[in-house]
């Protein structure tokens, strides 16, 4: 076929991730022609995520590109999560960037880029496509983490970012090019064939694409730069870069995995991936115990997070990339939340951001200290919150396929989690503060971005109903084999 | 307003705390003596909501009562299912009347971030009335762990001096167990769902499920730990003695009241009809464990010099007996049982009210710093002393009929040296509680600052003396109550023997009332279930 043949439907597929480039292009320019517009940078990414979103319910049903490019319901569900994110991130940045004296276009330009490419990474059902969102995706991300040019640890985060992030990329590309020549072919659908699975070098090229793509979910033992990163880079690119590229790599290998193993899992892959679950979910959690800044910890409790979602991926089956989706929208809300209540909670960006200096915002700054315990409550997985209903899916799918070492492992990580989360509530309620400066005034963005978080924690722990049939849906549309 | 009364008075009376709870959030933090009274008020139109409650309930009826039933994730099977029998009917009118006699208590003495407090208190009642009305066992799961964020906080903002530690101990000790039961409660959904193809996750259809008995054991085990930590069971107690201690006096009265009663309330609900026969064959280790707490709660008890430390171990002596009655199984041991959940409730209440009282007064909690003060506060004295006989079951008071119930019904079943060692748990109630009365009241009067002592406020006098007039009342009158509970007891055991005696099949069992799935189901292979 030829690329470059498409009809108007085609164009009405790609439409959403157009209008992100376009949209960033316009603020790049913007910037540099009529920086007095720069108040509006928000309001117009805000613009362009919705537009996204709009194009993207209106994108004709079945792939496109002659099969390159997804718009069925998964990609619908998954374009949804990622746009709620980044429209979080943006909230958060716009009083962030101004209190930090960054403000700055290029930073709602890349952030739209980067979740351009992201976009492209779930949607694509080729390989290349997957690739190219990739890429993009991380060329953004690696100049957002040393947004802040003066400040010896963002460009650390920056660097250390790049170097792992090619590093982990030439993973990927090495299974992408295995995965090539076995196949003959970019497409995804094109993996799915008889006895494919059992040739030792499509394992092989599985286990590259694993370790690539564990390093942009920071899974154990790929995890390391989580922490330095977040750490350095400005906290709203953090709220963005710590949920949607882990979502999004997992429904790639989602997408791989099930075209490849027509037959279910094979036995040996699935207790690599339980055990790269277990590390995680075991590491994240016990380092998190011993962090003091708030951003390290929420880096380590990502990493657990990881892990829990790697159960659902070693389960396998739609139930369990269901039970991913739903844990994704979960874990978007309360860790977009923290996030958004650390951008808004700590009043000097240049220097790290200890859990200490939270001591008595509880009384000081209620309404974000509730927010926050929201989050973490609902990150730890307490009922009648969104984290309950992710981890209550999750276990779901795997006591139902019978992996019950994974769930109670699970829940007792879970157990181990309480004790960190709770520190963070312990020192904004019950000490005394020993900052006499408060935390800084909050602007109308940030209270809308922590309320939309806390509504979406609450709404989704008690109505989680319309959210798991959205996901089921979704997840339906992979062909899976059935057990 | 008036259908909503009739039909969903179940929903009303969960939920009422929480629309207070909402509605405080709209108070400016400044306005904290509205907060309180605002928060009491609730508490107070909540109480008259549920006095329906009993007065329509229908005595000669064993089934579950003021059912509602709507779906909640139809997909899988979770319904909002509430209802009440006996049991339940009886410890949710214990909750709405001991959260407004500790927020009445604490409005003179709640300080600090009241309108947090207010809102505290009252999700907390939410979530202890939701689990005691839940029938659906993911519901019951979300309301049950609810529970434990609001004193969590409770504990950790306006408790004592080492409340951050009991706040931390109270809050992994109770969540390691309910996570074991989390698992457990999906296995049996997944399990109901592979045997019937229908998701479900109401009691009664579960408890229909046929269960290999190492199954069944594991699945007890995991319920039985959630449960036993609660109670507290010997030798899982030691959250307890630092969570009441360190609370302030409503999170120990509430703590004590009505939380620990929700361990015995789960096991005598979930884990008893789910796993009748892993119940009975653990059963002498749950009399046993019942019995070891009853005397080591009580021995401890007389060794503590902290008042507040001293009403804890004898919660955990009390609360041994209960599990006593609950392990012998006769009706007459389970009805002893719940009444004594209910008198444990109010006596250990007051308690730790009056206890509270004294606090506030001297801020010392020490024995040693009180003695010979019952001239100077007689009034005090004397609501301690009937509070104090009635926690060492003094007949004519309440504490006397459970007590006695529960140790014949124990002597009827075949463990009768339960009962035996039991009882002298009740003659060492009395040896540590008197020896208290006479430490702090009587005694001669040596510090010359208890001179001064102020006399009981009229809102503590108030909240006090309503305790003392039921303890009076169940001493007096225990038919009004027991009558309630009889068919319920009997319900139960019914549950459990019958269930033993017709096990075959993919399914079993009569039905509780309020399944979606009907019997008989041909049991279909798991492999045709799950796509």
């Amino acid at each position: 076929m030829n690329f470059l043949q498409f009809g108007p439907d085609d164009l009405a597929a790609i439409a959403p991730e157009i209008v992100l480039a376009a949209m960033g292009g316009l603020i790049v320019l913007l910037e540099a022609f009529a920086p007095a517009t720069r108040r509006w940078f928000a309001t117009l990414s805000l613009a362009g995520i919705a537009g996204s979103l709009y194009f993207l319910r209106r994108a004709p049903a079945g792939a496109s590109f002659a099969g390159h490019y997804d718009t069925s319901a998964l990609a619908v569900a998954v374009g949804l999560f990622l746009g709620a994110t980044a429209a979080v991130a943006v909230l958060v940045a716009s009083s962030y960037l101004e209190r930090a004296g960054e403000e700055r276009g290029e930073f709602y330009a890349l952030l739209l880029w980067g979740h351009l490419g992201v976009s492209l990474m779930t949607r694509g059902l080729d390989l290349l496509i997957v690739f190219i969102g990739l890429e993009t995706l991380s060329l953004s991300f690696y100049v957002l983490a040393s947004f802040f040019r003066r400040t010896e640890a963002s460009s650390e985060a920056g660097l250390k970012y790049f170097l792992t992030g090619a590093f982990s990329s030439a993973f990927t590309l090495y299974g992408i090019v295995f995965l090539f020549g076995k196949s003959g072919g970019i497409l995804i659908a094109n993996l799915a064939r008889p006895g494919f699975a059992a040739d030792p070098l499509v394992t092989l090229a599985l286990l590259l694409l694993l370790v690539g793509f564990g390093f942009k979910m920071s899974l154990a033992p790929f995890h390391a730069w989580a922490p330095d990163v977040y750490q350095g880079m400005p906290t709203p690119a953090v709220a963005y870069l710590s949920v949607a590229p882990k979502g999004a790599s997992l429904v790639v290998l989602y997408r791989v995995l099930s075209a490849v193993f027509q037959d279910g899992m094979p036995d040996r892959f699935r207790t690599g991936v339980a055990a790269l679950a277990i590390l995680s979910m075991t590491l994240g959690n016990v380092v998190a115990l011993a962090q003091r800044d708030v951003k390290r910890l929420l880096a380590y409790s990502g990493i657990a997070h990881m892990g829990y979602v790697t159960i659902a991926l070693a389960v396998f089956g739609w139930e369990s990339l269901a039970a991913v989706i739903v844990y994704f929208f979960a874990y978007l809300v309360a860790n977009a939340g923290a996030f958004a209540a650390v951008a808004a909670l700590y009043r000097d960006e240049t220097r790290p951001h200890p859990i200490g200096l939270l001591a008595g915002e509880g009384r000081r700054a209620p309404f974000r200290a509730a927010v926050f315990t929201l989050c973490f409550l609902s990150l730890a997985g307490i009922p009648a919150t969104a984290g309950f209903i992710g981890k209550f899916f999750v276990f779901k799918a795997a006591i139902e396929r019978g992996f019950y070492a994974l769930a109670v492992i699970g829940v007792l990580n879970s157990l181990v989690s309480i004790g960190y989360y709770l520190k963070v509530v312990y020192f904004m309620y019950m000490r005394d503060s020993v900052e006499p400066e408060g935390p800084p005034p909050m602007a109308m963005a940030d209270r809308l971005a922590l309320s939309l978080c806390a509504a979406g924690i609450l709404a989704l722990g008690i109505f989680p109903a319309p959210l798991w049939a959205l996901a089921r849906r979704a997840a339906e549309t992979l062909p899976f084999a059935s057990p | 307003m008036d259908t909503l009364l009739q039909d969903r008075l179940l929903t009303v009376v969960v939920f009422l705390p929480t629309a207070g709870a909402a509605l405080l959030l709209l108070f400016p933090e400044s306005a904290s003596k509205a907060a309180k009274w605002f928060a009491f008020c609730v508490s107070v139109v909540e109480f008259a909501v549920s006095i329906p409650l009993w007065t329509r309930f229908d005595v000669a009826k064993a089934g579950f009562q003021f059912v509602e039933k709507s779906d909640w994730i139809p997909s899988i099977g979770i319904s909002y299912a509430l209802g009440i029998d006996g049991i339940s009917l009886l410890l949710i009118l214990l909750t709405t009347l001991l959260t407004p006699v500790s927020l009445l208590f604490s409005v003179s003495h709640v300080q600090k971030s009241v309108r947090a407090f207010s809102i505290a208190f009252l999700l907390l009642e939410t979530g202890m009335i939701g689990s005691l009305a839940a029938l659906d066992l993911a519901l019951f799961y979300v309301f049950w762990e609810v529970m434990l964020v609001p004193m969590y906080f409770i504990i950790g903002i306006w408790g004592g001096a080492r409340r951050i530690y009991a706040a931390m101990k109270f809050f992994l000790f109770t969540m390691a167990g309910s996570l074991l039961m989390f698992l457990a409660i999906l296995f049996l959904a997944v399990r109901h769902r592979a045997l019937t193809g229908a998701w479900s996750f109401l009691l009664a259809d579960l408890a229909r499920l046929d269960l290999s008995p190492s199954t069944q054991a594991l699945l007890f085990f995991a319920f039985a730990l959630a449960f036993a930590i609660k109670v507290p069971v010997f030798p899982l107690h030691t959250w307890l003695p630092d969570a009441h201690t360190e609370a302030p006096t409503a999170g120990s009265i509430i703590l004590a009241g009505v939380l620990l009663k929700l361990g015995v309330y789960g096991y005598l609900r979930f884990a008893l009809p789910l796993f009748p026969e892993a119940a009975l064959r653990y059963a002498p280790w749950v009399g046993a464990l019942g019995v070891i707490g009853v005397i080591y709660g009580a021995m401890v008890a007389y060794a503590q010099k902290d008042m507040k430390r001293l009403v804890a171990y004898s919660s955990v002596s009390h609360l041994g007996l209960v599990v006593v009655g609950i392990g012998a199984f006769t009706t007459t041991a389970l009805s002893g049982a719940v009444l004594q959940m209910v008198n444990h409730g109010l006596s250990t209440g007051a308690l730790f009210l009056l206890v509270g009282v004294l606090y506030e007064r001297r801020h010392t909690r020490e024995i040693a710093a009180y003695g010979g003060i019952a001239g100077i506060v007689p009034v005090t004295t004397a609501l301690f002393l009937v509070a104090t006989l009635s926690s060492i079951g003094l007949p004519g008071l309440n504490g006397f009929v459970g007590e006695f119930l529960v140790l014949v019904g124990t002597w009827s079943s075949p463990h009768r040296w339960w009962a035996v060692a039991a009882a002298t748990g009740v003659i060492l109630s009395a040896v540590y509680m008197l020896s208290l009365v006479q430490r702090v009241f009587w005694n001669p009067l040596v510090h010359e600052e208890n001179r001064a002592l102020p006399e009981i406020r009229k809102t503590e006098f108030v909240a006090a003396s309503v305790l003392v007039v039921l303890m009076v009342w169940i001493g007096v009158r225990p038919n009004d109550i027991l009558s309630r509970l009889g068919p319920s007891i009997e319900a139960v055991q019914r549950s459990v023997s019958q269930r033993q005696a017709l096990a075959a099949g993919g399914l079993r069992g009569p039905s509780l009332g309020l399944e979606n799935s009907r019997p008989p189901f041909a049991k279909r292979t798991p492999a045709a279930q799950v796509r």
